[in-house]
């Protein structure tokens, strides 16, 4: 699904890549960790995906498609494709939950019918169900992260990449949001999560990959946070 | 293509943006006004210029008692002055048509002529007007061997060759043109700054939305439409207020010159709305380029 070809990437006017030969396979369906300190290199790996930035070397390819090739002009059908949760929520403070998530699907032009039919559903999916109608500012953090990850999935991506999205919350909304991106996973959305919480990567056990100033320094099935000894 | 939401956005920019909004119309609106006027100016007079060339005669005025000219000696031009005069023309090919006008078919011309200015009647009587030849010219613009033929020949007071005086005011004419030209070409230039600065503020007033636009996959025109719509708009209000300006200008300006400067074509109201459309357009398009443009700049795709 998401395949790094020996990654560099040099951003102008800096010396030490963000990510230097990276190779990275994630299938179908996965659910993967992707963990490190700040400056390893994690939100660049998602940006990559995204082709927000381009590799200064190798390649990517997301849905067996090399990004090097795909022009401009597509670049909008892949994000389509691809939800993005991010720890900041990012969402609009002049509008409701219902409009939040509705947005996504208004500007890629999709029928009014078919955002009336399947917002609702996503927002009950999250776990919103009865507060479609309050404006973000009446919510707690973890619930304006879960209108975040609606918005992401409401157009079905086959890929959801979350950058921190725990970053923000506390330890024990943190395992709701985490349990709704399990249930998204469950769908056989591949996730990739960037993350510093070390609570929720040993609690989960999923695969993790470790990065270090911008290299892949370990990549194991079912880890822990920390140096497994 | 949800049309709804389109214009719900660019309603919300442009109501974001009110000061720089009505600043970009006011000065759309000189500008197309100025450059709509300028235009209508020149249509006038291109058309007033054919009709006219076409008509202007060289006129000989012929010697008369009251003539100033000292090579008249206060004397009417003898009859065979004036034949041989008229023969001399005649064999020039450059020479159409040579007519004699006695003073009383002059004074009757004249009457017709300033029917309206009822004073100029009152002061002029019949004699005032010397006797002339109307010298038709097969090419109006080639008019230097009638003048020098004519000019020494004896029994001629003056030479008046209608097409300089023409030309002396279609040149003042035309400095109007290009300076209503001028202006505008000014104004456009600070329309496009103006347009550029609104369209900064407007995609940093939306830059929430628009990240969210480009995280999710909205094409590229779905996020830009907006911006440029809001300039097409404004640079339609603009032109609209143009619009009215020139239907201003025709009334107050065009017509009223006609009257006092005896055009003899009339702009019709045909020609403004020609000119109205295209001022428009060039409105909306200058609005839209500069918009497109400067939110290369501005709004990351």
């Amino acid at each position: 699904m998401i395949n790094f070809d020996n990654v560099t990437k040099v951003y102008p006017n800096q010396n030490r890549p963000a990510l230097q030969h990276c190779n990275v396979a994630v299938e179908k369906g996965e659910f993967v960790f992707l963990v490190g300190p700040s400056g390893s290199g994690k939100s660049t790996f998602l940006r990559m995906v995204l082709k927000e930035e381009r590799p200064s070397q190798g390649r990517v390819y997301v849905a067996g498609k090399d990004l090097g090739k795909l022009t401009n002009w597509k670049v909008p059908h892949l994000r389509r494709r691809i939800g993005c949760v991010f720890q900041d929520f990012r969402l609009l403070p002049n509008k409701s939950v219902f409009e939040n998530v509705a947005f996504a699907l208004e500007v890629i032009g999709k029928p009014r019918r078919f955002i009336t039919k399947v917002v609702p559903e996503v927002i009950d999916l999250v776990g919103l169900d009865g507060k479609s109608h309050r404006m973000p500012d009446e919510l707690s953090g973890g619930e304006q992260q879960r209108v975040a990850i609606a918005r992401a999935f409401v157009n079905r991506p086959m890929i959801l990449l979350a950058d921190e999205p725990t970053g923000n919350i506390d330890p024990a909304t943190s395992i709701g949001i985490m349990k709704v991106l399990d249930r998204i996973n469950r769908t056989g959305t591949t996730v990739v999560m960037a993350t510093h919480d070390a609570a929720i990567v040993d609690a989960f056990r999923k695969r993790v990959v470790e990065l270090e100033d911008g290299r892949v320094v370990r990549d194991q099935s079912r880890g822990v946070y920390g140096q497994a000894y | 293509m949800r049309l709804y939401f389109v214009f719900q956005e660019i309603w919300i920019g442009l109501r974001r943006n009110l000061t720089m909004t009505i600043s970009l119309v006011i000065t759309v609106a000189i500008a197309m006004a100025l450059f709509g006027t300028g235009m209508l100016i020149k249509k006038q007079v291109d058309s007033s210029k054919t009709y006219w060339y076409d008509k202007v005669n060289v006129s000989i005025y012929l010697c008369a008692k009251s003539s100033s000219n000292p090579d008249c000696a206060k004397k009417d031009a003898t009859k065979e002055q004036r034949e041989t005069l008229v023969a001399t023309l005649d064999e020039l090919p450059q020479v159409a048509e040579v007519q004699y006008e006695d003073k009383a078919t002059a004074f009757k011309r004249f009457q017709d002529l300033f029917a309206k200015t009822p004073g100029m009647l009152a002061a002029t009587k019949e004699g005032d007007i010397p006797d002339s030849l109307r010298v038709r010219l097969t090419d109006p613009s080639d008019y230097d061997a009638v003048i020098s033929a004519a000019d020494n020949a004896p029994g001629v007071d003056q030479i008046v060759n209608e097409r300089e005086l023409l030309e002396k005011l279609f040149r003042i004419l035309g400095g109007l043109q290009w300076a209503a030209l001028f202006v505008a070409l000014i104004q456009v230039f600070a329309a496009v700054l103006l347009v550029g600065n609104t369209v900064r503020l407007s995609a940093f007033s939306r830059r929430r939305e628009t990240n969210i636009m480009r995280l999710v996959g909205a094409s590229n025109m779905y996020i830009q439409l907006p911006f440029i719509l809001e300039g097409a708009i404004a640079g339609l209000v603009g032109g609209c207020i143009a619009a009215i300006m020139l239907v201003g200008s025709k009334v107050l300006l065009i017509d009223r010159l006609q009257e006092s400067l005896q055009f003899a074509t009339q702009l019709t109201w045909t020609q403004v709305a020609g000119v109205i459309i295209f001022s428009m357009a060039v409105g909306v398009l200058l609005c839209a380029g500069a918009s497109f443009l400067t939110l290369r700049r501005y709004l990351k795709i």
